[in-house]
């Protein structure tokens, strides 16, 4: 019963959403081309260069997001909302000198404070998962946007 | 009633060690012997050698008892195990004395028997047999040489216990890093992951039945669960939480945790056997590095929840926490030792870090490390040593331990770097 229903929600999302492409194509000539991305890699590149880089830095032992890495993460969650089909994680790293879980911790903490505010910015949270490498790898004191698929 | 005889025991032989080692007990480990005869007795008598060699080696490595170098002319008969002569011990020096034979039996396997004497007293301080496979004499050695070890200093011996530790081979980022464990003298050392993810935190069970770990398997840390002995495994959870820092109840039956909830990271404890977690913290911030009492009723823990790192002790059940450490700088990674009187942490201040010990109400404090890379403290089951993790320049780990008396720290060899010890209790 329930999945019916949901079924005919969907559909019913779906053809109104095509009621609103004539609308949208008869402004057609004015619209600027997106270059059609293929592949990961292609999709990788624009994001990094579209957004500015894909990193968000933190102060040492801070998980809040300063200003420069709140317009950095204006810039991600532009891109991701022209690109819904795009699945991001974000990747939170520690610093080197905390203890180990400490900075597991902290790298997860900052990696959730950055997927908050993407979502803030309307990203659907469906579209960015987050994990912590700690101070497992190098790479500390930041947040990085990987785009999965 | 035990507590009290034997550090009085221990204060005898202290005081009538030499002036010059008052910390050591020299002991003399003549050659075990054996009852059996001809061929048998042959065999027997070499098994007995071997016995004998891995005890002094098992005695060196502690700070308490002093071996003299076992002399294969020392050789006594069956009956002088439980009547040793005293007087050649005595001018040479020791206060202690172990005997003891190895007995061939119809199955095959061996009847090893131990005895430990107070020489200047004359007289049998504790004694104990094993019925073993052939093959197991080491184990049998590790036995007796913890009976010597407890006889003289009254704590249980760290011989019959296993080290799990993180293995890492290459560098930087194709660094492969397995969960290894190994008998404490080195030996017996394997492999339990295949090093195709990152792996964290091994934790044994309380007698080393299972081990908890962390793994990046799924992308993101979370706790398992794997029995050393068959190599099966099971996430601890079944959430797609980040969750780390395992640690087992001293009774084996709960794991405590720390797992992300959004980007707070709160203390939980998990049945070892797998279901729902329980929530213990609710602190904003960083909640981390759960340790049990070793009589199960309260939980020491790092919190951030006051601008910095610091212990804190709970009830078991999340209920009266507190603030325990006040010194300066950031004190993490807390392990309660196996007496209950003291907490090991990683202290991180201007000189690095460091390992020291309070005692759980948070006095006495007192750094037994110089650092400056030092971190994750786990005791041994003597309570009288911490195993941790040293960072040295470039970036590579070592296994190393001290004692409580912070003399200098020794490396613990490994085939590889090892990061992250964690020392068994002594096993059944």
């Amino acid at each position: 019963m329930r999945k019916t229903a949901i079924m005919l929600a969907l559909l019913l999302g779906a053809s109104a959403a095509q009621a609103q492409l004539p609308g949208l194509r008869r402004r057609g000539p004015a619209q600027p081309t997106q270059p059609v991305l293929q592949g990961i890699d292609a999709l990788r590149t624009d994001f990094a260069a579209q957004a500015g880089g894909t990193m968000v830095y933190y102060g040492a032992g801070s998980v809040i997001l300063g200003a420069p890495a709140k317009a950095a993460l204006g810039l991600q969650a532009a891109w991701l909302r022209r690109h819904p089909e795009v699945v991001v994680r974000i990747e939170g790293y520690g610093d080197s000198l905390e203890t180990r879980d400490h900075a597991l911790a902290v790298g997860a903490a900052r990696a959730e404070e950055a997927r908050n505010y993407l979502l803030l910015l309307g990203v659907p949270a469906a579209q960015v998962s987050t994990t912590s490498w700690g101070k497992e790898r190098s790479g500390l004191g930041r947040a990085v946007t990987v785009l999965v698929r | 009633m035990k507590r009290k005889f034997l550090p009085l025991l221990l204060l005898g032989f202290a005081g009538a060690a030499h002036a010059q080692l008052p910390a050591a007990t020299v002991i003399a480990i003549p050659p075990l012997t054996s009852p059996d005869s001809g061929d048998k007795g042959n065999q027997m008598l070499a098994v007995g050698w071997q016995v004998t060699q891995a005890i002094e080696s098992d005695l060196r490595q502690t700070t308490e008892v002093m071996p003299l170098k076992p002399n294969r002319d020392d050789y006594y008969s069956y009956p002088e195990v439980t009547a040793p002569g005293f007087a050649k011990w005595r001018s040479a020096g020791a206060k202690a004395l172990v005997t003891g034979f190895v007995q061939g039996r119809p199955d095959g396997r061996l009847t090893i028997g131990c005895y430990v004497y107070d020489v200047d007293k004359g007289r049998e301080l504790a004694r104990k047999g094993f019925i073993i496979g052939a093959n197991d004499w080491r184990r049998a050695a590790h036995k007796c040489s913890g009976v010597a070890y407890t006889a003289i200093t009254g704590a249980p011996g760290t011989f019959d216990t296993r080290i799990a530790y993180v293995a890492q081979s290459g560098t930087g980022e194709g660094r492969m890093r397995r969960i290894a464990v190994m008998d404490s003298d080195g030996m017996n050392h394997r492999y339990l992951t295949a090093g195709d993810a990152i792996v964290l935190s091994p934790r044994f069970a309380p007698k080393g039945t299972q081990l908890a770990y962390v793994s990046f398997s799924g992308g993101r840390p979370s706790v398992r669960v794997i029995d050393p002995t068959s190599g099966q495994e099971r996430p601890l959870m079944p959430l797609d939480a980040i969750s780390f820092a395992p640690r087992y109840s001293p009774d084996g039956s709960k794991i405590a945790v720390s797992m992300m909830l959004g980007a707070n990271s709160d203390i939980y404890v998990a049945a070892a056997a797998g279901g729902p977690p329980q929530r213990l913290t609710t602190s904003p911030g960083v909640d981390t590095d759960p340790s049990f009492s070793p009589d199960g009723s309260r939980i020491v823990f790092e919190s951030d929840r006051g601008g910095t790192q610091q212990l804190y002790v709970m009830n078991a059940d999340g209920t009266g926490q507190r603030r325990i450490s006040f010194g300066g700088g950031w004190y993490a990674a807390p392990a309660w030792s196996p007496d209950g009187q003291w907490i090991a942490f990683t202290r991180r201040g201007q000189d690095g870090r460091r390992i020291g010990i309070m005692k759980t109400d948070g006095t006495g404090e007192k750094l037994l490390t110089s650092g400056p890379g030092d971190e994750g403290p786990s005791w041994a089951a003597s309570g009288r040593e911490i195993l941790f993790q040293r960072t040295g320049g470039g970036g590579r780990t070592g296994l190393y331990r001290v004692g409580l008396d912070g003399g200098e720290p020794r490396q613990v060899a490994t085939p590889q770097d090892g990061s992250d010890p964690d020392w068994s209790g002594v096993m059944d």
